[in-house]
C-alpha cells in the first residue's frame, strides 16, 4: 500500500464516507419515525408537517399494555386524584382502564409478544440445531446423491411461501394445528431449515476435518468430537445462522396472519389489527412496533462478536 | 512393549487400489519411516493404522491383536498431523490435557502429566497461550506433547515437520530424534523427504504406487537399493542411472555407458556375478561419490570433459560427458574450475549397482 494517498484518493474516500452516511440515514429514517411516534402525544402524531420537537411521554406504552374504554363523561375528581400516575394519563385521554375488581386488565399485546418470542426462539433453536447436524453429515461423510439432496433441500425455498398458504391452512385445520404454537413452530422450522443447512454446510466445510480426526485419535467418539471440537469451532456460523433464522421467524407476517387468530397469534399480525375501529391510534401502534424491534436488535447486538470474528484463526498450517 | 504388524493390507478408493498386499512387521520401540512421493499410499497406510481409514483386506495387529475393526479411540495410538490440528479454542494446556480428559483422569493427575510433558518439550511457559499465538515450531511441540502425554502404545506422525521452514525443520528433526531416544516408543513416521527418513529411521519403508519397494535400515536402502526406484529416490544428489553394456576383456570387464566408445574398467568377477545377465538389457547405477575423478591420466581412468559445475558449499557436483550421456560426479569444492575442462574418471566398482532394465530389479552385484 502506498504510504501517501493522492488527492483523488482522498476525495474518493470522502465521497464514500458521505455516501455511506446518507445511506445510513435513509435506512434509519423509518426506525426514527417509529421510535419518535412511540413517545409522542397522540395529537402530535398526525400533524402536517411532522412535529420533530416535542415533550416525550410514555402514555402510548401505558395504552399499549392496558385494556381501555372511552368514557362518556368526565372522571370524578376524587377518583382522578386517587389514581396512580399512569392511570391519570389514561383519564387525560378521555378513557378509563378496564378492571376486574382491583386488577387492571392487560391488553393482548403482552400475550402476542410472548407468542412471538416462544415461536421465534423455539423454531430458531430447532432449525439451527437440525441444520447444524445435517450440514455436518453432508460436510463430513460420503452421501449418495449428495448434490441432489442438497438441491432438493434448497428447492423448498424456490416457491414464494404464500403460494402454499391456503393448502397449508387446510391441512393444518384437518390435523388441528391451526392457531397453535407448535403449528407455527413447525412451519417456521420447515421454512428456515433449508437456509440453515446451506449456511451451516458452508461453515462446516471451513472447519478442517483434522480437528475431529485428532480428537478421534485422542480417544473420543465422533459424537464427543462433534460436541467438544466441531461445535465450538462452528460457533460463529451458528450465531450467524441463528440471527437470520430468528429474524425470519420473528418478522414473519403472512402465515401468522392466516394460521393464527387468538391463542397463538404473534405480534406482527396483531399490531396492525389494532388500527381497526375508529380513528387509528398511531402512537400506541408505534409503541408496539418499537418494542417489537428490540429483541432482534438485542439478539444481534449480543452475538455481534461472533458475527464479526473469523471462523478459524491460524492453528492449522497448510 | 508394542509391536505392530500389517498383514496383506489392501485398500481401494473407489476403483483405484491405493495399497497392494502390504506386509510389514514393526518391532517394539522401533522408529519406522514410511517414505515415498505423494500419492504412494504412505499416509493412507498410517491413517489405516490410526483407525481414520478403513481397509478392504488384511489385518492390522497391535501386540498380536487385530484392531482393524476397532475405532480410533480404542486403539490407544497417538498421532501428530502435518497441520498440527491444535484445537484453536483451547489453550496449550487444554490441548495437551485433551487426550487425558477422555480417560476421565483426575484433574490433579492431568495437571501433573501435562506439566511433565511440557517440561520435556520445553514449552512450560506457553501453557496459558492459545495456539494462534504460537510459532510453527512451538505448535509442533504442542502437537507432539498432545501425542506423548497419554503414553500411547504407538506414535504416528504424518509429515509432522513438513509445514515448517528449512532451518526449523532441521532443528525439529533433531528434537524428534532426541525425544524418541529419551521416551522410546514405537513410532511410524510418514515423509516424502528422504533426508528426514535417513536421519530419523531405524528402518525405512519405501513405497511407490501402493507397493512396498524396499524395507531396510538407512544404510541398506542407501548402499543396496532393491530396484531403480529406490536407487533414484534415496540419496541426494540423485544416483546416476544409465544404460550399460558389459563386455569381457583380457584382464577386466568393460562397462560401456550409453553410446560411449570406450568402457569403464571393472574387475572380471563382474561377469560371473552378473549371472548370465551380462548380455541382457542392463542399467548401471552409480552415486556421484562413486564417480572418481583426477586431473592426470592413470590406469583404468577414462578421459572425459566437464560440463556444468554446481558448487554446493562442502562439495561440488560436476557433470561429465560420457558419450552423449552425463555422469554426475562429486568432487572437492573447486576441484574443477568450470565447463570444458579435461579430467580423468573411473567408476568405483564397489559402489556400482546393476539393475535389470526390464524389471528394474537390482541384480545384487556386490564387488
Amino acid at each position: 500500500m502506498a504510504a501517501v494517498r493522492t488527492t483523488s484518493e482522498i476525495a474518493l474516500n470522502r465521497i464514500a464516507v458521505v455516501s455511506v452516511l446518507i445511506a445510513t440515514l435513509i435506512f434509519l429514517a423509518p426506525i426514527y419515525w417509529i421510535a419518535s411516534t412511540a413517545f409522542k402525544p397522540k395529537e402530535l402524531a398526525i400533524t402536517v408537517p411532522p412535529t420533530v420537537l416535542f415533550q416525550p411521554e410514555v402514555t402510548p406504552f401505558i395504552r399499549l399494555f392496558t385494556k381501555r374504554v372511552q368514557m362518556q363523561k368526565a372522571v370524578d375528581p376524587q377518583v382522578y386524584e386517587a389514581a396512580p400516575w399512569w392511570e391519570k394519563r389514561i383519564y387525560d385521554g378521555g378513557e378509563r382502564v378496564l378492571k376486574v375488581g382491583k386488577d387492571v386488565q392487560l391488553s393482548q399485546y403482552p400475550d402476542r409478544f410472548m407468542n412471538s418470542l416462544i415461536v421465534a426462539v423455539i423454531s430458531t433453536v430447532l432449525a439451527v440445531g437440525m441444520g447444524t447436524f445435517t450440514a455436518y453429515g453432508f460436510s463430513r461423510f460420503k452421501i449418495a446423491g449428495e448434490a441432489d439432496l442438497l438441491f432438493f433441500i434448497l428447492s423448498t425455498r424456490m416457491l414464494p411461501p404464500v403460494v402454499v398458504a391456503i393448502p397449508m391452512f387446510l391441512m393444518y385445520r384437518v390435523v388441528g394445528l391451526n392457531d397453535s404454537h407448535i403449528g407455527l413452530i413447525i412451519l417456521y422450522v420447515a421454512f428456515n431449515l433449508s437456509f440453515s443447512v446451506w449456511l451451516m454446510k458452508g461453515f462446516m466445510d471451513e472447519i478442517p476435518k483434522e480437528y475431529e480426526e485428532a480428537a478421534l485419535v485422542d480417544g473420543y467418539t465422533r459424537m464427543q468430537a462433534f460436541f467438544k471440537i466441531v461445535l465450538p469451532e462452528a460457533a460463529t456460523g451458528i450465531a450467524a445462522t441463528a440471527v437470520f433464522c430468528f429474524i425470519t421467524a420473528w418478522n414473519e407476517y403472512a402465515f401468522a396472519l392466516i394460521m393464527t387468530n387468538r391463542r397463538a397469534q404473534t405480534a406482527p399480525p396483531f399490531i396492525p389489527s389494532q388500527i381497526g375501529s375508529g380513528l387509528p391510534d398511531w402512537t400506541t401502534i408505534a409503541a408496539g412496533t418499537f418494542l417489537f424491534l428490540l429483541p432482534v436488535a438485542i439478539f444481534t447486538f449480543l452475538l455481534r462478536n461472533h458475527l464479526l470474528r473469523g471462523v478459524t484463526f491460524g492453528a492449522i498450517r497448510k | 512393549m508394542t509391536q505392530i504388524e500389517l498383514r496383506g493390507i489392501e485398500k481401494f478408493f473407489g476403483a483405484v487400489q491405493v495399497i497392494h498386499n502390504l506386509n510389514l512387521a514393526i518391532a517394539d520401540n522401533e522408529f519406522i519411516v514410511l517414505l515415498g512421493q505423494s500419492g504412494c499410499g504412505k499416509t493412507t497406510t498410517l491413517r489405516a493404522i490410526a483407525g481414520l481409514e478403513t481397509i478392504d483386506q488384511g489385518d492390522i495387529l497391535i501386540d498380536g491383536k487385530a484392531v482393524q475393526h476397532l475405532r480410533a479411540a480404542d486403539r490407544d495410538i497417538a498421532m501428530v498431523f502435518q497441520s498440527f490440528s491444535l484445537y484453536p479454542h483451547m489453550t496449550v494446556f487444554e490441548n495437551i490435557a485433551f487426550p487425558l480428559r477422555a480417560t476421565r483422569m483426575g484433574s490433579g493427575e492431568v495437571d501433573k502429566s501435562v506439566r511433565e510433558v511440557a517440561r520435556v518439550l520445553r514449552i512450560t511457559d506457553l501453557l496459558g497461550k492459545k495456539p494462534s499465538a504460537l510459532s510453527g515450531g512451538d505448535m509442533q511441540r504442542v502437537a507432539i506433547g498432545r501425542a506423548l502425554v497419554r503414553r500411547p502404545k504407538a506414535m504416528l506422525m504424518d509429515e509432522p515437520i513438513g509445514a515448517l521452514d528449512a532451518k526449523l525443520r532441521e532443528e525439529m528433526r533433531a528434537e524428534i530424534k532426541r525425544l524418541h531416544v529419551k521416551q522410546g516408543s514405537t513410532t511410524i513416521y510418514v515423509t516424502h523427504d528422504q533426508i528426514e527418513a535417513m536421519s530419523l529411521a531405524d528402518r525405512i519403508v519405501i513405497m511407490h504406487e501402493g507397493f512396498i519397494q524396499q524395507v531396510g535400515t538407512p544404510d541398506e536402502v542407501y548402499s543396496h537399493p532393491a530396484n531403480l526406484f529406490v536407487a533414484q529416490f534415496v540419496g541426494s544428489p540423485v544416483m546416476n542411472v544409465a544404460d550399460a553394456a558389459v563386455a569381457g576383456k583380457a584382464s577386466f570387464a568393460s562397462v560401456i555407458v550409453g553410446d560411449a566408445t570406450t568402457g569403464f574398467e571393472f574387475p572380471s568377477a563382474l561377469l560371473s556375478k552378473l549371472n548370465g545377465h551380462a548380455g541382457g538389457q542392463l542399467a548401471l547405477g552409480i552415486r556421484p561419490e562413486g564417480v572418481l575423478i583426477r586431473r592426470d591420466a592413470a590406469d583404468g581412468f577414462m578421459a572425459v570433459e566437464t560440463q556444468i559445475v554446481e558448487p554446493l558449499g562442502s562439495f561440488d557436483i560436476v557433470d561429465l560427458k560420457v558419450g552423449s550421456k552425463m555422469l554426475r560426479a562429486r568432487t572437492k569444492s573447486g576441484f574443477v574450475s568450470g565447463p570444458g575442462e579435461k579430467v580423468f574418471a573411473r567408476i568405483d566398482p564397489t559402489q556400482a549397482h546393476f539393475f535389470d532394465k526390464a524389471s528394474g530389479k537390482s541384480l545384487e552385484v556386490r564387488l
